[in-house]
């Protein structure tokens, strides 16, 4: 499938994504419509995950084969990861305002997904500061590597840490305990954002190949 | 509780503005390297 074709199926997606979180799933009967905010927020934690598991594999791949092909994925799913993560915790400012009449405290799941961001901002800054290839991608993928260790902290923190955050509803251990219908619109638009993020991800590559080769 | 409607459109404002930012410096970018020709070794 070409990349242009895996972008419209993405906005397709995504259309049928905010028909579900707009027209299919109920008002929640405790928060109101501003529940629906979720149908983003949780999405785009979980598409956050998957980026950087995949900046993860990129760095390991590189380490082991020095192949330019791996630091490009790791390169490229970095991107998508911080933006995806930075609409997490801005929607869920957004929603926490209303909700628990603020918007930042320094709880355990708010704080660990600042430090996620914190961390993969800092892994493009380092890449943006070493000019010399092989030197930039094995630095890049230490930091890949330790940085997603942080990704169970951020997940487990709700279990390990009191946390005014809910604990895990979904990827939890016992079933979800969400109604069908608003479980539904999450996974829609769940799939919806992977397709968003394989569409952006195989552009970036497309282009790091590109710079790479004009490079010489 | 009551909706909040303005939260809900701020969620999703900022996250499309974000998302529709990237896609188009992703999209000038590759458009100004197709631009370029590859660097040739002497």
């Amino acid at each position: 499938m070409g990349i242009r074709a895996l972008g419209w199926l993405a906005v397709l997606a995504l259309i049928g994504g905010l028909g579900t979180a707009f027209g299919y799933a109920p008002r929640e009967v405790v928060q109101g419509n501003v529940q629906r905010i979720m149908y983003l927020h949780v999405p785009a934690v979980l598409t956050a995950y998957l980026a950087f598991g995949l900046v993860f594999l990129g760095s390991v791949g590189y380490l082991l084969t020095r192949r330019p092909g791996w630091d490009r994925l790791a390169m490229a799913a970095a991107e998508p990861g911080v933006i995806f993560t930075g609409i997490t915790i801005a929607s869920g400012s957004i929603w926490g305002k209303p909700t628990w009449g603020t918007w930042w405290t320094w709880d355990a799941r708010l704080t660990s997904t600042a430090v996620l961001f914190l961390v993969y901002v800092g892994y493009l800054m380092l890449r943006g500061m070493i000019d010399e290839p092989d030197r930039r991608a094995r630095a890049a993928a230490v930091v890949g590597i330790l940085g997603a260790a942080n990704i169970p902290i951020v997940h487990f923190s709700v279990k390990w840490w009191r946390a005014l955050h809910q604990p895990a509803t979904i990827l939890g251990p016992e079933p979800s305990p969400i109604a069908a219908p608003i479980l539904l619109t999450l996974l829609v638009n769940w799939i919806a954002f992977t397709l968003l993020l394989l569409y952006l991800l195989a552009k970036r590559t497309e282009i790091a190949r590109l710079e790479d080769m004009h490079a010489g | 509780m009551p909706d909040n409607w303005s939260y809900v459109f701020a969620a999703y404002g900022v996250a499309a503005v974000v998302l529709l930012a990237y896609w188009r410096r992703l999209a000038v970018r590759a458009k100004n390297l197709a631009a370029r020709r590859p660097r040739r070794s002497v």
